[in-house]
């Protein structure tokens, strides 16, 4: 049987859980061996992201990306990271920030699949579909 | 010109002050592959069976249906130009189950299996939508087939009644007019409270042109729906096809009436189906169909059923199309359908040939309803056909090595020769039942002992002709539905009034 990424990580992920830095790295060196062993290398990345997602999610931690038109103040961020404990129970959040003009006006919010998209480019968007149809 | 740009204006102004920006949050993947109509998204781990998913490619949306929902994955067919779409383009779940447009104003049209109108008549205003995918009625909302489809048909309409709400599987090699059958049914709900669904599966454009013409032309879709999807058409709108065909007759099944659904036809919706069934990757069975076909049919055929009148009393009569490889009804999807529907139409190529049109087979073609779908009349008259059409078959084969036969094998044999003749029926004239009563009536009473047998058909169109001018005794079966005395008396004599003004009798 095929051995997913989503597999791999969570059995890295448990084996080393609460262990001391020098244990971890004797684990990582295993780790390594049996991906070569299995042939698996190809996988790395996506096992990668996968153990990010694993270690977030069982230290309480999300990270999300917020992407907006101009720089957020800090009362904007506090209702950000608000919003996003109430809808997972995370209890850290890790907000990666991004500029990004093309936007126009307002925000995205990205966290797991969920985007919520809150920008004025998205509002003319769907209102030039709306006239066109 | 300044008016309608003054009204263009109007409007958009309108839309913009009246546009509302929504802010939701929304499940988003990506697509991590794209081939052949099917699209694996990574992501959307909320997507529910059969959910609509918007492919936001650069310049356009595509809608796609989630069909594979997986661990880390969703498997999608795309019902648009899957070109478009390239790897790592967003995808978002609408939560919305794939549905289609449907209502009074589809009547007339020609539509794809998304709602969308093919004939240039424009846009089609319609307010309400049915998902494609429903559980069939229950057990408690049924009620038992009674009432008959007249489907125009001699051979049908005598010897393999159809009832309003039941199954019936047409099937037969390619060429031999199954699609015939159903057309000419089709132009025979006239006047009758039916409204007809037609659905092309995988069926050449310039086929379903014809058809629609020769329907126009009959008067036919004032109250007929065409689902086209055609032969240049995905695999993935070639199998939601029939189910989008039958959420538009479920909408007049909701408000009683009863509705006539063609699905023409069901071995290239198989065909299809396992085309995409194999793109995700599902293991393949038999004849490398996938393990559910068998249930991919039965969902759809028993959705057709004869609501009680608590329900509203509406029906859905459905007429299965099967085409079949040189003959072969034991391959995998005949004999699916074959046990799924109420019995089948059968048709013969040797019958074909010999210019028995339409070719059906009395002996392997059954109606599992039988003559509780038949008028009292009809019922009288055609009691004994279906075994005499048989025997005669059997008879026929027997005489023919040897001429010494007794007056009643003989007698048989003419009978039986006038049967056949009289189950000839040209394309496009399907026939009101009052009239096959008529013929059949004169058949079985010997009136028809006496006329040549090439002369049949003459006999008969000339008799039809007659009783159009002298027509009290078609009125009466029409309003009495049976023959009691009165109406047999007007029979016989309309028939022997008929029989003196032609010259061709055998002395």
């Amino acid at each position: 049987m095929k051995i997913s990424a989503q597999q791999y990580a969570q059995s890295l992920f448990e084996s080393v859980v609460g262990k001391s830095d020098k244990e971890v790295k004797a684990v990582l060196k295993n780790f390594v061996a049996v991906l070569g062993q299995n042939r698996e290398f190809n996988k790395e990345k996506a096992i990668i992201e996968a153990f990010i997602d694993i270690w977030n999610r069982e230290r309480g931690e999300l990270a999300a990306t917020l992407k907006s038109a101009r720089e957020l103040g800090p009362t904007a961020r506090e209702t950000v990271v608000n919003y996003l404990k109430d809808k997972t129970s995370a209890k850290k959040i890790i907000l990666d920030e991004e500029i990004d003009e093309g936007l126009i006006g307002g925000f995205v919010l990205r966290y797991g699949s969920k985007v919520l998209d809150g920008s004025l480019k998205n509002s003319l968007d769907s209102l030039k579909n709306k006239i066109s149809n | 010109m300044s008016t309608t740009k003054d009204f263009i204006v109007e409007q958009l102004k309108s839309e913009i002050s009246g546009f509302k920006a929504e802010v939701s949050e929304k499940s988003v993947g990506k697509v991590l592959k794209v081939s052949d109509g099917i699209a694996l998204v990574s992501g959307l781990a909320e997507a529910m069976m059969s959910e609509i998913l918007i492919f936001k490619t650069e310049n356009s949306e595509v809608t796609g249906v989630a069909l594979n929902l997986e661990d880390s994955q969703v498997g999608a067919i795309i019902l648009g130009d899957y070109t478009a779409i390239k790897e790592g383009d967003e995808v978002v779940a609408t939560k919305r189950i794939l549905e289609v447009p449907v209502g009074e104003n589809m009547i007339g049209r020609v539509v794809n299996p998304l709602g969308e109108p093919l004939d240039g008549k424009g846009k089609i205003e319609t307010s309400k939508f049915y998902p494609i995918e429903k559980i069939a009625p229950g057990v408690i909302t049924r009620a038992s087939v009674k009432e008959p489809v007249q489907t125009g048909i001699k051979a049908i309409d005598a010897m393999i009644p159809i009832g309003r709400g039941q199954r019936e599987l047409i099937i037969g090699d390619r060429q031999l007019g199954k699609t015939a059958l159903a057309i000419d049914t089709i132009i025979n709900q006239k006047g009758q409270n039916m409204k007809c669904v037609y659905v092309a599966i995988g069926q050449k454009e310039s086929k379903v042109a014809n058809i629609v013409t020769k329907l126009t032309e009959a008067g036919a879709m004032d109250y007929t729906t065409i689902v086209l999807a055609g032969a240049s058409t995905s695999a993935s709108l070639l199998y939601i096809a029939p189910y989008a065909g039958c959420a538009m007759a479920e909408y007049f099944l909701d408000k009683g009436e009863d509705v006539l659904v063609i699905y023409d036809d069901l071995s290239k919706h198989a065909v299809s189906y396992r085309e995409i069934s194999l793109l995700l990757r599902r293991p393949p069975g038999r004849e490398a169909y996938p393990g559910d076909v068998f249930y991919l049919h039965s969902r759809l055929l028993e959705r057709a059923c004869k609501l009680n009148k608590d329900f509203g009393g509406g029906s859905i009569t459905a007429l299965p199309i099967i085409e079949t490889q040189a003959g072969d009804l034991s391959a995998y999807i005949p004999t699916n359908v074959i046990s799924i529907t109420d019995g089948q139409i059968f048709l013969e190529p040797d019958l074909f040939y010999k210019g028995n049109r339409p070719a059906v087979n009395a002996g392997l073609s059954v109606s599992r309803v039988g003559s509780s779908a038949q008028i009292k009349a009809m019922k009288k008259v055609a009691g004994k056909m279906r075994l005499e059409a048989a025997q005669y078959r059997e008879l026929a084969a027997f005489a023919q090595f040897g001429s010494d036969l007794d007056s009643e094998t003989q007698k048989k044999l003419e009978r039986g020769k006038r049967l056949y003749e009289i189950f000839k029926q040209d394309q496009y004239q399907p026939l009101s039942v009052a009239k096959q009563v008529t013929a059949y009536y004169a058949l079985i009473n010997g009136f028809m002992d006496d006329v040549p047998v090439d002369k049949i058909r003459e006999f008969e169109a000339g008799l039809y002709k007659y009783a159009d001018l002298n027509d009290t005794a078609l009125k009466l079966i029409d309003t009495k539905k049976e023959i009691d005395e009165e109406v047999e008396s007007n029979l016989k004599k309309l028939i022997e009034d008929y029989k003196i003004t032609v010259d061709y009798l055998i002395k």
